[in-house]
């Protein structure tokens, strides 16, 4: 069965793991031990029963309601697998949020109806953060309708209040849609709610297999291995993480550019003729290999990335960002020699702001590596156009390369 | 029960088995007997053409079944790997099982410090227990083996924790993604030997392999793979219902992964 990775964003409290919890129930996905167990827990703390207790298993998760690492959790609906990703909703866990949200091919965005809930910092940040990673299918999820007492205009305002946010840092309206529901009392989720007949569209579930259908990933067609390194006995191993490779024809190891011909593939344990998109290899190569193999990147011979030093990204800030920083790239460590700010961006607002960049910003950045590296735009070969920023150890920023 | 692509499955397996090897100066695999480590020895051999190029660790404490014991002396010859025994003590232990609580991760303790491993491959899956889904494919365990959950590091894209302090030992996670039944569709599909506790017997058959003090078996018919894989498609009960260790208890298995329980 196909599987569709579905990262749930949100504000904290918005219902991002009650709704999991639920759909979880609903679709007949949780066992009854699993199921008994949140029960009983529930009772424990004196509370009604929560759903979210089904994801939150840590102790302090459940005590202190909050959800503080994320998770990952499968429904089965008409053949195909939606799994949802959990992620915690405070600002100071946003690593954690990214963690899970960076293997999201369809986002689902909670907001909550509650009168003192609504729109606040974090259903922002994460929206842009999604976009970031390049999700671009979004399905926003207006929850908590039963605390007002599924009102219509409640939800249209809530509508209205993102959808100019949504355009303009880059989603397609033809790809984003609005669903009223209440996870905790399963309205809307799975079926259509019968207290909500004004919405016409429909139920939840639904919306997300037809948005995780026509998320199919992208090749260019052009050929790119990720190289891991090599193999004991000394063969190549990589990802092909576009195009293919035939054996017997010559491809380039870059950033050096050394041209070699292709003597054999080995994929998961067989020797093929063709290796192609998402296949692990390894590969018999016959030329003068660079000394390191881990960190370079195969190519075909006229088709190569730029080979460069300077790049420039979009940087979502999560620790200190300075010069001391250094870029995981493609495996390897590259310290930065120059870090020149552009731009900065609140990511709460998407509005520019003055001044040096802070936790949570966006970043817009020129940056000097220390040597050259391979690179493509984020959106033709994400493996080639991402960067993690480290600044003396620590978890600084996730940087993309912006076409153009 | 979820059956997922088995592909992609073997794909990821393939690429972090691969990068444990290739990250890390001295890697070692835990190795039960049971069917996941064993499916993680068989993805092993696919990363490397046939070889499993690192030591595989069985912690014994003397009580496994006969047929375990037996299954790992017929694996390791035939597939050609080298095993480390680590001897566990059976003694009262006030957070788990006198068996299998916190005397074996004792063990591989000292195994860790003597032979100088810095990353270790373990066999969990996120669909065992509600803990055990919140890993990640890489993650930092400590000297005294803590697994500082609260402050788990970022782990997006390919891109997984490597910053070690001499101290620390990576715990590494292939089969974090898999659903017990693919486990059992991927065996069926790779002819993988697995240990006989899991079919059928008079009536009974072992669904998840602990020592023979904490495991008991469960009802079933299914005498081969084939018949594990319908009886899994259509059964309700947990995977671990036959572990007495852990008994699903959140907390327990909370406390258990803490102090470093495989």
């Amino acid at each position: 069965m196909q599987v569709r990775n579905i990262a749930l964003l949100g504000h904290k409290d918005h219902g991002k793991s009650t709704l999991i919890g639920r759909l979880l129930m609903q679709t007949g996905a949780a066992t009854r031990v699993r199921i008994r167990e949140a029960q009983e827990y529930s009772k424990r703390l004196g509370r009604g029963f929560e759903p979210a207790f089904i994801l939150d298993s840590f102790t302090e998760e459940r005590l202190n309601e909050m959800t503080y690492d994320t998770t990952r959790a499968e429904i089965k609906h008409r053949g195909m697998a939606l799994a949802f990703i959990d992620v915690p909703g405070h600002e100071e866990l946003i690593k954690n949020m990214i963690s899970g949200a960076s293997y999201g091919e369809v986002a689902v965005l909670l907001v909550s109806a509650k009168p003192d809930e609504g729109i606040r910092g974090q259903t922002k940040r994460h929206l842009f953060v999604a976009r970031m990673l390049g999700i671009d299918r979004l399905i926003v999820a207006v929850n908590k309708m039963d605390t007002v007492n599924y009102d219509e205009e409640r939800f249209r305002a809530i509508e209205r209040g993102l959808r100019r946010f949504i355009s303009a840092i880059g989603f397609d309206k033809r790809n984003v849609a609005f669903v009223p529901i209440s996870a905790y009392d399963g309205e809307n989720t799975v079926k259509r709610s019968a207290r909500m007949r004004w919405y016409g569209g429909k139920p939840l579930v639904e919306m997300i297999y037809e948005s995780a259908k026509k998320a199919t990933p992208k090749a260019t067609g052009m050929l790119r291995i990720a190289v891991q390194g090599t193999l004991p006995g000394g063969l190549v191993a990589g990802k092909i993480v576009s195009g293919s490779v035939r054996a017997g024809e010559m491809v380039a190891i870059l950033p050096k550019g050394a041209a070699v011909k292709v003597r054999s593939i080995t994929v998961n344990g067989a020797v093929v003729k063709v290796g192609n998109a998402g296949n692990n290899v390894a590969l018999a190569l016959a030329g003068t290999l660079p000394k390191e193999m881990r960190g370079t990147i195969i190519s075909g011979i006229s088709s190569r990335p730029i080979v460069t030093d300077r790049i420039r990204l979009r940087v979502f800030v999560t620790g200190a960002f300075g010069r001391a920083m250094s870029v995981k790239f493609n495996g390897i460590d590259i310290p930065c020699r120059k870090v020149r700010v552009l731009r900065v961006i609140d990511t709460t607002t998407g509005a520019l702001r003055p001044g040096p960049p802070r936790l949570l910003d966006a970043v817009e950045a020129d940056i000097t590596l220390s040597r050259k590296v391979p690179v493509e735009g984020y959106a033709i070969t994400p493996e080639l156009g991402r960067f993690v920023l480290y600044n003396k150890g620590m978890f600084a920023g996730i940087g993309i390369i912006e076409p153009g | 029960m979820i059956e997922q692509d088995l592909k992609p499955l073997e794909e990821k397996s393939i690429y972090v088995i691969r990068e444990a090897k290739l990250k890390f100066k001295n890697v070692a695999a835990l190795w039960s007997m049971g069917k996941d480590s064993t499916t993680m020895l068989a993805l092993t051999r696919k990363a490397f053409l046939g070889k499993i190029p690192f030591p595989v660790i069985h912690i014994d404490n003397g009580i496994d079944f006969p047929e375990t014991y037996a299954f790992r002396e017929w694996l390791s010859k035939k597939w050609n790997f080298k095993v480390i025994v680590g001897r566990s003590e059976i003694k009262p232990d006030p957070m788990g099982s006198a068996c299998c609580g916190r005397n074996k991760p004792e063990t591989l303790k000292k195994l860790l410090e003597e032979y100088g491993f810095d990353a270790l491959i373990v066999s969990i899956r996120r669909d065992e227990h509600g803990i055990r889904a919140k890993e990640r494919y890489m993650s930092p365990r400590d000297r005294d083996f803590r697994w500082d959950y609260k402050n788990q590091p970022a782990e997006l894209w390919d891109d997984y924790a490597s910053k070690l302090d001499a101290k620390e030992h990576m715990r590494v996670h292939p089969l974090l993604d898999w659903n017990e039944i693919d486990v059992w569709r991927y065996i069926k599909r790779e002819h993988i030997p697995v240990n006989p506790l899991y079919f059928s017997r008079n009536g009974f058959r072992y669904r998840s392999l602990g020592c023979t003090h904490c495991t008991v078996a469960l009802k079933s018919n299914a005498k081969n793979v084939d018949d594990i894989i319908r009886e899994l498609r259509t059964t309700r009960q947990e995977e671990r219902s036959g572990r007495s260790m852990d008994k699903e208890h959140e907390a327990a298995m909370e406390r258990l992964r803490a102090l470093g329980y495989m």
